[in-house]
């Protein structure tokens, strides 16, 4: 009876908060590998620097490129991208060593932070994107 | 006249107090910033380390000496456009001080690249663009890389060297030098600390005012 009370106020308690514990937990991951990885060039608030480094907090080319964001972490990339009609060119260097799940954890992070809402991106998510990659 | 016991006392607090004001003026008033560098007494008269003399070229194509900053106060540093460890900060941090002189007319800033063979003046004055700042106030210079490097390590006591062993191919400091109108280093600061650039964008208003003085 008391587990079914603890268990009915666990349930009812993410239900308010909106977020499962492993998408929680993967945002906290991917929050860290962000600071680690990322938010020297595209800055800790994910607004990037001048048109050096494109924004992520608000970015029409994530929103539409999910699974060319998902490579391009991994694998990095050159020349010319625009985003919200800015054109930027410095090359991305890739970070090979990340795991699908490390992706996963980021991409849940620079997914739901800022303007973006997208919810938890799953480790299926990522390894079907990461069959796109060039 | 004959001092009463109260005068007397009277006489102790008054002479406490003008030690007291005293004190006060000490603690308040204005210390200079410390002049790096070793130093040696000529004649009589100190003289400091300097910035030995250059010659660079901006992403304006333009010749950079020390004369450009003549009269006036820089900021230096050195850094690269393709690095990816601590430049992307030191840039965020430095326009951070740009922002802060932009209306100071005796204010500039000065960036070695130490990478020249990559960073071309077109280069530089791409990415200056893409920083959005004026090459009248903060030069992206570029030169020799022996000249840039002893420049450096010998003027501005700062690391710059080549090393295929790193992960971008350059050992280098993150430092910001600040150099005052007799091109003598009034301060050095950690380019990728907060906290190190608000001191530095204090010091500048401070030397500033040692100037007006």
């Amino acid at each position: 009876m008391r587990d079914k009370i603890v268990g009915g106020f666990l349930l009812l308690l993410t239900a308010c908060s909106g977020r499962d514990p492993k998408f929680q937990q993967y945002y906290v991951q991917g929050e860290k590998l962000y600071q680690q990885h990322c938010s020297n060039c595209h800055q800790k608030n994910g607004m990037g620097l001048g048109r050096v480094y494109p924004p992520l907090a608000q970015s029409d080319y994530m929103q539409n490129n999910f699974d060319r964001v998902i490579c391009l972490m991994r694998h990095g990339m050159q020349g010319e991208m625009v985003v919200n009609g800015v054109t930027y060119n410095q090359a991305m260097p890739g970070i090979p060593t990340l795991t699908e799940l490390e992706l996963a954890e980021l991409a849940t992070y620079i997914y739901n932070t800022g303007e973006h809402a997208r919810g938890p991106v799953r480790l299926e998510d990522v390894a079907r994107s990461l069959k796109t990659c060039p | 006249m004959k001092y009463t016991k109260e005068m007397k006392s009277f006489a102790k607090v008054a002479a406490a107090c003008v030690w007291v004001a005293l004190l006060l003026t000490q603690c308040t008033k204005p210390k200079p910033l410390p002049v790096f560098g070793q130093r040696e007494v000529v004649n009589g008269d100190t003289v400091y380390h300097t910035i030995a003399p250059f010659l660079f070229v901006n992403q304006d194509s333009l010749p950079i000496t020390n004369q450009t900053f003549a009269n006036k106060i820089y900021v230096a540093d050195f850094f690269f456009t393709s690095c990816r460890t601590i430049c992307p900060i030191m840039k965020t941090q430095m326009l951070r001080v740009y922002e802060a002189i932009q209306n100071e007319d005796d204010v500039l800033i000065l960036s070695h690249t130490i990478d020249p063979e990559w960073d071309t003046v077109a280069l530089l004055r791409d990415f200056a663009g893409r920083l959005g700042v004026e090459s009248k106030k903060w030069h992206f210079v570029t030169g020799t890389k022996d000249s840039i490097y002893k420049i450096a390590q010998t003027s501005y006591f700062a690391t710059a060297l080549e090393d295929k062993s790193e992960p971008d191919g350059f050992i280098h400091s993150g430092a910001f030098l600040l150099v005052d109108r007799q091109q003598r280093i009034r301060g050095k600061y950690d380019g990728t600390k907060e906290e190190d650039v608000n001191r530095l964008i204090a010091d500048i208003a401070w030397l500033k005012q040692e100037y007006a003085r």
